[in-house]
């Protein structure tokens, strides 16, 4: 997107038609309200970025059906040159048409129309450069058919327009809704515009409506109609003095019959801009992130590097993008809505005084007034951004282009950076809202993601301070690690031929997420059933499961005009933490998932554990939709972002974390209910504070071993060569996912299923158990992950066997407890002195129990976790695997 | 009737690209339907895929079809705005017609060619008052109502007076003439005495409603100038004696409190107050409270001196013209009138106060008979038009005869989930009443989400969305007293019913407004028991999800 410069910011109002009252489609659902149909079309518009077209910014609903759309504005436009009075030069005629038409060329090209050209819509930025408005309004309301208002100026309709009739005409003789008009139409159009500029004068302005539209039909007629138009307006002297060139423009812009009339394409290459063609170069659309081509190629460095900043000025803010420059002024309390209201563009009624008198069974009302306040008045009213380059004065000037190059200092050394480290310990939602520290967080961002991925680095690691929502899309595809051609890859997937899983998808797409306006427009719709199918045929070996759309709603939201993103992203995402989840029978991979949920709890939350396994309440009933849908099926939106933001930087483990961080939360309510209460609560599930679920789950995180959560159906080992070929991607909480670590010895060894659901508590392996103890480890371990606090260690080792076995040789620092003396005939723990000092001294640190037979270390860590003894874990393979480390100890005799 | 997009005369061209592998001379042939509805690059990366055409001419493939499309395309356009054109040319369309009909598209959309508005006084006024009652003279408009209040209901209280002791003394006399029954006179001559009496009350009742009417015209008359005066001389700083007013005024009339009037007041009312979450996933708040009164409660006024009344004197007036209104849902019969039942009670409430800025009840009620009989009118037409239709396309028409049958009754009558609106800035919590009409069928046991008082329901909490009411009061049994029919089972399950219904419009509403947080209040009879009224609310936890109470401890 272009930077700001110096355009403004405008925004405009208009209603979509209402609704028939009560009237379902086809698939027995409500009808989308046509605000929404408009605002899903809008999307795309936001994607045409060129010199002649005033880019659209954003578009928002209000209340009643009411949309505001926000766009790139320009004070003065043709209809300034036309109030003065004076005809334009003929040269000028020329260049005005020539940008015009490079306008409506690069709308055809993307397969739009303008329709309501005229020359209030025609703006001239502060060089005179012509930029369209308002030229995608045709395209968002569907050709006009979701609107009441005619779409186009009366004088200015080509006449085949008018002879196709227009939109919601009572009068039923006219039953044929019009067709859409074609790019010719604007010929038409441009040609009265500029017959008007040469004139100096506007035309058919002094009579009525209905006369003026049957003077253009009457025109063809006429043999001449330039001729014609000039008698009718006393002109026809200004008309006969033009150069050549002009009026054969004029001529050719004015041709009735549109069979003959030429495209706007077709005129650019004209002889008649001969003269005029010469000084522009045609526009070429910068290269993106993820494309094949090479984004630097074009790049040419003067001789002198310090040209490159002269033409810039002090006004830093717009250098940046229009879109990022909006959502700073919404972030500094602008209210579009009253912009408008301060203006006089929204006037509404009180709504006591419209209220209908009386309505019908089926909801149709009557005795209400025509509401005057519903008028179509698309007057743009510029936005002030006064307020907004006053909250962001004292930011200097550096903070719009901090230097990457030094690791250590990421956020500016400016005299707010001092604020703005103080910010980050700010609620997340603060920060999200804070002007100052967005601009800041979104200059950074930027910067690092058009390094990507050469600086991905970074991003990862600010990442973890937080991701600006602006630009959370691509933020999250550089977490993910999308690389490549994705736009060629994804065109390449046949997304159109039908396949069997089509009517899952058609059912369960508008059940998904419909509470937000992208995702239930049609559109939305539309691209919803793209991204799926594209991925149900690129991956052959899985399979669409329910949930799949869900899992699919937060990266089509965030990359709502570029669906090859949103395909790479989820692609990306599924292996790493849903890892053959859509097998067709992913039955073992569920229930081993499940099982080691259920072992988290215990390891986390004992009591509730017990509880929970008390009244039978298993995560197979409520936590399959969790996982499957990594919790996009149970939260909206908003929440799963920030759960989401946190997750990517986490491994494929997390997710237990945050399960178990849910359940805490509702802790209170599971302990004090019984099975159907629960199963009640959890068809519905209460609000969860998210921040709070993401700050214990990370807290969980760092308190399980790495190795608790180890699956044998995970993803397997990439190759290192994969993974080395940009170093190695840092992970928020550990150096990296537990599968990469080369297997040796001491790792877990896969389980039975069966012998897995028996177990209570999670194993660890031999390895995490010599890092935790921080015992001087085998050479191959590379860092310590977490800096070692002296005098605390994180864990107590028991060693469960006889007294005897223990002396012989036992890892130092562990406990003897044998297993035989450990506990009484009711599973109560005997009193002695080593359980009841020690273990109730170390509660609260993770217990890892030892033992030689690996049942009776399982039962042992039941009958702890039966006592309520949290952080309970099992070392795998016992003691056997730790013999062979050499890291035994036998204690010196006691004197 | 929904107008669908034109048709689309969908045809196939066929698109042909020719290129050379090697030395074999190949042809690609692919039949395209137009308009091409599909994204151009699906397009052609699925032809590559198909067709195993080589990617050497993967961008001269893209080229050609691209070029094809657009050519193509542009021809179709202008094929259509010819044929278009044509027919205006040959007068199958008639030119005037056309234009009239974009003239007027322009005239009723676009407010550069609407008709200039004429000014109204409704509106004008409702600014002025709202401006003030947003000022510190808001204070002084409520004591000029106040007084205004105190002298029509002295005037009632006098009216209810003579009424008394003309009824004394008819029953008097009717007790004497009761008496001579048998001796003197005979039946006839009770009947005409009683014939007098009705006579003599009816011309009292008159007498007196006329003065009422007066009474109220006038003062809603110097009202409404003293609300304009007042809005002129607060704009006009230089005249301060209207301020000075506004300042000694505001000490009058200070509330004398009396406590022990007000809780047995309240302690009859019983109510109870839920904070909900509907929605799956994006959850919106509402509240919802379950309240034992009369439904006439919300609209009287409490007796003068009790305090709070000019509170919500207060918080009525200040809401009256913005987007926070409250509404009512009356339950009356077929008949738009205030003759009998709760209807007649509701106009007597509403006759305690003079409305200024409404029209009268009777007046209000006068115009929706307009409006229902239009509206009648309007349906039949139409329907007769679509008849015709229906036999003209010779397609089945099996529900319109149900339809029919409501038309045989006399037009002016509402049936049953219809419902008319009246508007009332003089009553004590509410400025909308919806009049919705039902019939016995809801005493009965067994109706169910499809009957037409619920879906009167529905399109009510449909108006609260298109206008701005948060407000609204239903009575849950859809009854406003109670009778023998009524058990226990039978109250529980139409309550069932009824908070069912609600939260589905409720849930449908969200996508309606954009789930605006609302505040909807069950109103129980009176005369439940207590009992029944926590039988009730124990019930509504249950359907709806109330939702957790903040824990303000740090851990768990």
């Amino acid at each position: 997107m272009q930077p700001l410069r110096d355009a403004q910011l405008g925004a405009f109002t208009f209603f979509a038609s209402a609704l028939p009252h009560d009237v379902c489609g086809s698939n027995g659902l409500p009808l989308t309200p046509n605000s929404i149909k408009i605002l899903g079309r809008f999307q795309y518009l936001k994607t045409l970025t060129h010199p002649r077209l005033c880019q659209y910014v954003d578009i928002s609903r209000g209340k009643h059906e009411r949309l505001v759309v926000v766009a790139e504005h320009h004070e003065e436009s043709l209809k300034d040159c036309q109030r003065r009075g004076k005809p334009v030069s003929p040269d000028r005629v020329l260049q005005i048409a020539f940008e015009i038409l490079e306008g409506l060329a690069f709308m055809n090209k993307h397969g739009m129309v303008h329709q309501a050209l005229s020359p209030h819509n025609v703006l001239l930025d502060r060089k005179g450069h012509v930029k369209l408005a308002k030229f995608g309004l045709y395209h968002m309301t569907d050709h006009g058919a979701d609107v009441d208002f005619p779409i186009g100026y009366p004088s200015y309709l080509a006449p085949e327009v008018i002879a196709q009739g227009c939109f919601r005409s009572t009068d039923s003789s006219l039953v044929d809704p019009p067709l859409p008009s074609g790019p010719k139409s604007d010929v038409w159009s441009l040609g009265i515009l500029l017959f008007e500029l040469c004139v100096g004068r506007g035309i058919l302005q002094n009579i009525d409506i209905s006369e003026r539209l049957k003077f253009i039909i009457n025109l063809g007629v006429m043999d001449d109609i330039v001729t014609v138009l000039a008698e009718e307006h006393g002109c026809l002297e200004i008309i006969k003095e033009l150069p050549e060139k002009a009026s054969a423009l004029l001529r050719k812009c004015l041709t009735f019959l549109p069979s003959k009339r030429p495209t706007p394409s077709e005129l650019l290459e004209d002889s008649v801009f001969e003269g005029v063609s010469c000084l522009y170069t045609p526009y070429q659309k910068a290269a993106g992130l993820f494309s094949s081509s090479l984004r630097c190629a074009h790049l040419e460095l003067p001789e002198d590097i310090s040209e490159l900043c002269k033409d810039e000025g002090d006004d830093y803010l717009a250098e940046r993008s229009i879109a990022e420059v909006y959502h700073l002024w919404c972030l500094a309390g602008g209210d579009l809505e009253k912009e408008l209201t301060n203006k006089g563009i929204i006037q509404s009624k009180p709504p006591v005084c419209t209220l209908p008198k009386f309505i019908l069974e089926d909801g149709e009302s009557f005795g209400q007034g025509r509401d005057r306040s519903f008028l179509l008045d698309d007057t743009t009213v510029t936005l002030s951004l006064c307020q907004l380059k006053n909250r962001l004065k004292e930011v200097a000037g550096e903070a719009y282009y901090p230097l990457l190059e030094d690791e250590q200092s990421s956020l500016p050394q400016s005299s707010s950076s001092n604020e703005l480290t103080a910010a980050v310990s700010l609620p997340l939602i603060i920060r999200e809202r804070d002007t100052e520290y967005q601009l800041i967080r979104i200059v950074l961002f930027d910067r690092l993601l058009k390094a990507y991925p050469y600086k991905k680095n970074q991003v990862w690691k600010e990442a973890r301070v937080d991701i600006p929502p602006l630009l959370r899309g691509l933020a999250w595809a550089a977490l993910l690690g999308v690389e490549g051609d994705i736009q060629a890859k994804y065109d390449s997937i046949d997304k159109d031929t039908p396949i069997p899983t089509d009517r899952q998808i058609e059912v369960d797409i508008p059940r998904c997420h419909q509470y937000d306006e992208l995702l239930s427009s049609p559109q939305g719709h539309v691209k919803f059933r793209r991204v799926l199918k594209a991925w149900v045929v690129s991956h052959p070996d899985l399979v669409y499961w329910q949930g799949l759309d869900s899992l699919c709603a937060p990266f089509l939201y965030l990359n709502f005009n570029n669906e090859a993103l949103a395909y790479a992203c989820m692609s990306a995402f599924i292996p790493k933490y849903l890892y053959n989840f859509f097998l067709k029978d992913n039955s073992h991979v569920i229930q081993e998932y499940l099982t080691v949920f259920s072992q988290m709890i215990a390891f986390h939350d004992p009591e509730l554990s017990n509880h929970l396994n008390e009244i039978g309440f298993i995560p197979d009933l409520y936590a399959i939709p969790w996982f499957l849908t990594m919790f996009t099926h149970v939260f909206p939106l908003h929440k799963i972002f920030h759960l989401w933001d946190t997750l990517l930087l986490g491994n494929s483990s997390f997710p237990f974390c945050i399960g178990v961080s849910i359940l805490q939360q509702l802790r209170d309510r599971l302990l004090a209910n019984g099975f159907n209460e629960c199963i009640l609560l959890f068809s519905d599930l209460p609000e969860i504070d998210i921040e709070r679920c993401v700050r214990e789950s990370i807290n969980l995180f760092c308190w399980t071993p790495k190795s608790a959560t180890y699956r044998q159906h995970a993803q397997p080992t990439k190759s290192t060569t994969d993974s080395s070929s940009l170093g190695k991607t840092p992970s928020y909480f550990s150096t990296s996912e537990f599968q990469d670590l080369p297997k040796t010895d001491l790792c877990r060894e896969p389980l039975k299923l069966a012998e897995l659901k028996a177990e209570v508590s999670p194993r660890i392996s031999a390895e995490d158990l010599i890092e935790l103890c921080e015992l001087s480890g085998p050479a191959h371990f590379k860092t310590p992950v977490k800096k070692p606090k002296p005098g605390k260690a994180k864990i107590l080792a028991v060693d469960i066997r006889g007294s005897e076995d223990f002396n012989r040789g036992h890892i130092p620092g562990s406990i003897n407890i044998p297993y035989s003396s450990a506990f009484g005939p009711d599973g109560e723990l005997v009193q002695c002195p080593a359980t009841t000092t020690t273990l109730a001294g170390f509660r609260g640190r993770v217990i890892v129990i030892i033992s030689n037979v690996m049942k009776n270390a399982a039962t042992f860590a039941a009958h702890l976790v039966r006592v309520n003894y949290p952080r309970v874990c099992v070392l795998d393979g016992g003691m056997n695997k730790m013999k062979s480390t050499g890291l035994l100890t036998v204690p010196s005799p006691q004197i | 009737m929904r107008k669908t997009k034109g048709k689309i005369n969908a045809t196939e061209k066929e698109f042909v690209f020719e290129f050379k592998a090697g030395r074999k001379h190949c042809v690609l042939k692919v039949p395209l339907q137009f308009p091409v509805q599909e994204n151009v690059s699906d397009l052609h990366g699925r032809l590559m895929l198909l067709h195993n055409i080589p990617c050497f001419v993967e961008n001269d493939l893209k080229n050609s079809l691209v070029t094809f499309i657009e050519s193509e395309t542009i021809r179709d356009y202008d094929n259509d705005a010819e044929v278009a054109l044509q027919r205006l040319t040959s007068g199958e369309v008639d030119i005037n017609k056309l234009t009239n009909c974009w003239a007027k598209a322009y005239a009723e959309t676009t407010l550069e060619h609407a008709r200039p508005e004429e000014p109204s006084w409704d509106e004008d006024f409702a600014d002025v008052y709202h401006e003030l009652i947003h000022s510190p003279a808001s204070d002084t408009l409520l004591n000029l109502e106040h007084s205004y209040y105190v002298s029509v209901s002295e005037l009632i209280s006098e009216r209810d007076m003579e009424l008394k002791k003309l009824q004394e003394r008819q029953a008097v006399e009717m007790d004497k003439v009761m008496q001579e029954l048998g001796k003197t006179m005979s039946d006839q001559d009770v009947n005409t005495v009683a014939a007098q009496h009705f006579d003599a009350q009816q011309v009292l009742e008159n007498k007196w409603a006329s003065e009422l009417k007066q009474v109220t015209g006038i003062q809603k008359q110097e009202y409404q100038e003293w609300v304009i005066k007042l809005h002129q001389d607060l704009k006009n700083p230089n005249n301060s004696t209207i301020n000075e007013e506004i300042k000694v005024q505001s000490s009058q009339l200070t509330e004398s409190v009396e406590a022990g009037e007000r809780l047995f007041e309240e302690q009859r009312q019983l109510e109870e107050s839920f904070t909900i979450h509907l929605g799956a996933q994006l959850k919106t708040m509402h509240n919802l409270r379950l309240v034992r009164a009369n439904v006439l409660d919300l609209c009287k006024h409490r007796r003068h001196g009790s305090s709070g009344v000019k509170l919500r004197r207060l918080q009525t007036a200040l809401s009256l013209y913005s987007v926070s209104l409250c509404g009512l849902v009356l339950l009356v019969d077929n008949r738009v009138n205030s003759y009998s039942g709760i209807k007649r009670d509701f106009a007597t409430v509403c006759q305690e106060c003079t409305d200024f800025h409404f029209p009268r009840l009777d007046e209000q009620l006068e115009l929706v008979q307009q409006v229902v009989l239009y509206a009648r009118a309007q349906r039949s037409s139409k329907q007769r038009e679509q008849q015709q239709q229906q036999q003209h396309e010779m397609t089945r028409n099996g529900g319109s005869e149900d339809k029919n049958k409501n038309l045989e009754r006399n037009p002016a009558n509402i049936i049953p989930g219809e419902f008319y609106i009246s508007r009332h800035s003089n009553l004590s919590e509410v400025h909308v009443v919806f009049h919705l009409c039902v019939d016995d069928n809801v005493r009965s046991g067994n109706i169910t989400a499809r009957d037409p008082a619920i879906m009167g329901l529905r399109n009510i909490l449909k108006v609260c969305c298109s206008h701005d009411i948060t407000t609204i009061t239903i009575p849950l049994l859809l009854v406003h007293d109670m009778s023998e029919e009524m058990t226990i089972p039978w109250c529980l399950k139409r309550a069932e019913l009824v908070f069912k219904c609600v939260k589905g419009f409720m849930m449908e509403m969200a996508s309606w407004d954009g789930g605006i947080s609302r505040t909807v209040q069950f109103l129980v009879p009176q005369s439940i028991s207590g009992e029944m009224f926590y039988q009730l609310s124990n019930m509504l936890p249950q359907i709806f999800r109330v939702s957790s109470t903040l824990t303000l401890t740090s851990k768990r």
